[in-house]
């Protein structure tokens, strides 16, 4: 069969994506070998259990389906079995309130969760939510009192609104062990998923912005030669800081690669529901994450925004300074399109987004840069902004890299009404651990779910291999990742009630600075006048502590 | 006492059982008796609940779901109840009657709730809930730019509508006249209208005018323009934005234009010919005065539409670039979607309604006056 399908792939004509494949697959296997350093582990033995997950379906062999999500999850209910006997859940009924985006989440809960619900005797009611409609929907239920679920599928930054007002039930030591919660990256350990020191949250989800780019285009001879031509004294090569970024972007307008435009960065400065923020977060943490101090955003004693001082204002206008170097339409592209209908396609050649841009290149039929692409952790800045002392200043160590750990990634919580009813207690925790048991994590950030590499035992590139993805790729992939999550100055996102509120605010206010209408410095000081009023009416005095407690400090 | 007997044109035939005109006093006393009852246990329930929800008191219910039992029970016995006091004229009422609360209940007592919703500083993530502040969220309304841009950019898409009008116009003149496949083209010009916007907006704006791939970007290309970017500049975006709109609705002006041209009578427009009357001055002489009516109930129509545009930006700008394109609608979704914020929220809605309500009506007044002159 893979040989067949070799065959037809040669028989194919010339295509863009087959052009761009072949033209960049030699600097694709050089380039992406960049080792995973004190992540790459020796091979771990790999139960059998593992092998025999990770095979359904197997990798290159279509998307997993409702059946395969059932066999993973009765392969996986061994750690269930432990802590419950069989049918001691009958008559219990839970609620369950998760996302459906892109047909994956709830609908793969639902799969692995049916032998669960066989073998327990417990029904699960399902409340299915877009994206777009998942804030109003928990905001409401919060505001108005009407929390209908026992168990919730949410994102860390939420944790201010959900645990530090008391609506979730903490998390008993049994669950601990069944899930092995040591094994989560340094970054998904406490203070995310714990409130005031008590543990609510089950992870199934690691989330961090990295640094993605086309080997084909920094390994170009031609376009080195021309970069030397243009009077610069470095090497044509990969970016690693933000400096060197913006030059590399401005230099690549009007180039060409493989008779193409060769792009250079690509900003997302539509709003996108306030998600778009995290992409000035990813410019902006290298100037303004110092790493003596464990803020960025605000000051930790007075909630006073830092979004308009020198750090952040140059994050900004980098963005003014490359958008007329970047393709014609960007001001209008939003994160989705920045990702997906152009890095995938083949516009541009950096790219900070999540690791979805890793895990769907080779594995969409949209991608054509599945072998011309490779990872890294964000590019660092030359100088950082130090917030205490109010000066810029160059580390002895070297450039400053501060990797945006953006949103957290998703997790299990199961929320307080179950706490009254210790059947339905231990019904509501059980189903979380179940979907949050290690080895069915495995089998989640591997095919096609919507979460992304959160524990350690997920770097152990041999499995990867085992599975069908090339040693090359993945290591570059989870280097840029576990490089992200492990790193001693990596920028955490504050876990207080209403910061989409903040995110949304400053979409609004950038998409101004950003079109010419208000310059970075008035755009930074609305934002900060608009978060203070936030902060004011969320109360001030809360924010702080929570925001306190979101940090550790 | 008064006769019970009702006189009929069909005295003689059997006749079904009729409600005396007049109940006995008896009957009416109940009546009453029970439509004060019936409101007093109404008022009791939702003075306890109002009570219990401003924390006043213990009693009551976890949420409002009964007292919306008890406003259908006291709507049932206030139908029983007026037609034992009122007789035949009770049995009429119970016509009106079930609109009348179904439009309390989902009207007007919403709108109400939403003023006084509108002076309370209510945050979805607050932990101190919904607080009245008074004139507060008027004061920030006022000074804020976001609003101010977008009421501003209503002004032009509210005057791309008289453009729409004139298009619409001559469409609908065309199908008027004795052109081959008629029918057809009046389907197939229908069918914008007939789809959703949001269909339109990822359809034309997400993919036909996508700078990469889109047919109108490439045809773009092929004339000469190099960089066809149609959401990039604030002019270009607005223009793209309103020509969106204007193929979404084009056809309902259109139809109504066209029911006009059909009912009108042709004996003048023959009569203008056989005096020699060129086309243009038929038209301009004839035509459009005798379409006034129509045509100004289309555009007013239009208007109203128009000024709930949200959608198409939504979907394609999100109101940018830098808020060039953003809508009242679109801004007041951001407030409530984005940013939880259902106090100032509401009072944006609520005085965007008042906005609407004045400038239809001396719209209206307007186009009387207009009206009258002209005809």
């Amino acid at each position: 069969m893979a040989s067949n399908r070799k065959n037809a792939h040669r028989a194919r004509p010339v295509s863009r994506r087959r052009f761009l494949e072949d033209a960049g697959s030699v600097a694709a296997l050089g380039a992406a070998t960049t080792a995973l350093g004190p992540f790459a582990q020796p091979a771990m033995a790999q139960t059998d259990l593992r092998k025999q997950i990770l095979g359904i379906p197997g990798v290159d062999k279509g998307s997993p389906t409702d059946a395969d999500w059932q066999k993973v999850g009765e392969l996986c209910l061994g750690p269930t079995k432990a802590n419950v006997t069989a049918g001691e859940f009958k008559g219990v009924e839970l609620t369950f309130m998760g996302l459906n985006n892109q047909n994956l989440h709830n609908l793969l809960f639902r799969g692995f969760l049916k032998p669960w619900e066989t073998y327990t005797g417990a029904k699960i009611s399902w409340i299915d939510l877009a994206q777009a409609d998942y804030n109003p929907r928990l905001q409401q239920a919060i505001a108005t009192g009407t929390v209908d679920f026992d168990v919730l599928e949410m994102g860390a930054p939420f944790e201010g609104d959900v645990c530090g007002k008391g609506l979730a039930s903490e998390m008993p030591d049994w669950v601990k062990k069944q899930v092995e919660i040591d094994d989560y990256v340094d970054y998904l350990k406490p203070p995310v998923g714990t409130w005031n020191g008590k543990t609510y949250r089950v992870t199934i989800d690691g989330d961090c912005h990295n640094f993605n780019y086309r080997t084909d285009v920094f390994s170009d001879p031609a376009l080195a030669k021309a970069w030397k031509a243009a009077g610069n004294t470095s090497e044509w090569a990969v970016p690693k800081t933000w400096q060197q970024v913006q030059a590399a972007t401005k230099f690549l307008k009007g180039r060409k690669i493989g008779g193409k435009d060769a792009w250079g960065y690509l900003d997302a400065p539509k709003p996108w529901g306030g998600f778009g923020f995290y992409f000035l977060g990813s410019r902006a943490t290298a100037y303004a994450k110092h790493p003596d101090d464990k803020a960025w955003l605000f000051d930790v004693d007075t909630m006073k925004p830092r979004i308009n001082n020198p750090a952040w204002i140059r994050a900004i206008q980098d963005v003014v300074d490359a958008l007329p170097a970047e393709p014609p339409d960007q001001l209008n592209a939003d994160p989705g399109t920045a990702g997906f209908q152009q890095f995938l396609a083949g516009t541009g050649s950096m790219l900070s987004w999540w690791g979805d841009i890793g895990s769907v290149a080779r594995t969409s039929d949209a991608s054509v840069v599945g072998k011309i692409i490779a990872f890294d952790i964000l590019p660092g800045s030359d100088d950082v902004y130090n917030a205490r002392t109010g000066a810029w200043e160059k580390l002895a160590s070297g450039p400053n890299y501060a990797p945006n750990c953006a949103y957290l990634g998703w997790g299990m919580y199961v929320m307080a009404r179950v706490d009254g009813d210790a059947k339905k207690h231990k019904a509501a925790w059980s189903a979380a651990a179940h979907l949050g048991g290690k080895d069915l994590s495995l089998w989640t950030v591997m095919y096609p779910s919507g979460f992304q590499v959160h524990r350690t035992s997920h770097s152990n590139v041999d499995e990867w291999v085992d599975a069908g993805y090339s040693r090359d790729y993945i290591s570059s992939y989870l280097n840029s990742q576990f490089g992200s999550y492990n790193h001693p100055n990596r920028a955490v996102e504050p876990r207080i009630p209403g910061i989409f509120q903040y995110y949304s605010v400053a979409e609004d206010e950038l998409a101004k600075v950003f079109a010419g209408r208000l310059d970075a410095k008035t755009g930074a000081d609305n934002i900060a006048k608009a978060w203070e009023g936030i902060t004011d009416r969320l109360g001030r005095a809360n924010q702080i502590a929570l925001y306190k407690a979101s940090l550790g400090a | 006492m008064a006769s019970t007997e009702l006189s009929s044109p069909l005295a003689g035939e059997r006749q079904l059982p009729m409600t005396p005109r007049r109940a006995s006093p008896g009957r009416r006393n109940a009546g009453r008796w029970l439509i004060g009852a019936s409101s007093c246990a109404f008022g009791l329930v939702v003075l306890a609940q109002a009570l219990r929800g401003a924390g006043i008191i213990e009693f009551g219910f976890d949420d409002w779901r009964p007292t919306l039992y008890a406003y259908v029970l006291w709507g049932i016995a206030l139908g029983c109840g007026l037609v034992m006091t009122k007789g035949e004229r009770g049995h009429q009422l119970l016509f009106l009657l079930p609109a009348l609360l179904f439009t309390v209940a989902v009207v007007i007592f919403p709108t109400f709730f939403g003023l006084y919703i509108a002076f309370t500083d209510w945050n979805l993530s607050s932990v101190s809930g919904r607080q009245f502040n008074g004139l507060d969220n008027i004061r920030t309304l006022m000074r804020d730019a976001f609003f101010w841009n977008a009421l501003g950019n209503m002004v032009w898409y509210v005057l791309a509508v008289l453009v729409q009008y004139a298009i619409a116009f001559a469409l609908a003149l065309l199908l008027n006249a004795e052109i081959r496949a008629r029918k057809f083209f009046r389907v197939a010009f229908l069918l914008p209208f007939m789809l959703s916007p949001v269909a339109v907006s990822w359809m034309i704006g997400k993919s036909i005018m996508e700078y990469r791939f889109g047919p109108a970007a490439t045809l773009a290309r092929l004339v000469g323009w190099d960089s066809p970017a149609f959401f990039a500049s604030p002019w270009l975006a607005r223009s793209s934005i309103m020509a969106m709109d204007a193929w979404v609705s084009i056809p309902f002006i259109m139809i109504l234009l066209l029911a006009g041209l059909q009912a009108l009578p042709h004996e003048v427009a023959e009569a203008a010919k056989v005096d020699g009357a060129s086309p243009w001055q038929t038209f301009w002489k004839i035509t459009f005065p005798l379409m006034l009516p129509v045509s100004v109930t289309a555009v007013i129509l239009r208007i109203i539409f128009e000024l709930k545009l949200a959608d198409i930006v939504i979907n394609v700008t999100a109101g940018g670039p830098g808020g060039a394109t953003d809508t009242v609608s679109s801004f007041i979704y951001r407030e409530y979607r984005d940013r939880s914020n259902v106090g100032y929220g509401t009072m944006l809605a609520e005085f965007y309604l008042v906005i609407i309500i004045v400038f239809v009506t001396g719209l209206l007044a307007l186009a009387n006056r207009w009206m009258r002159r002209f005809t």
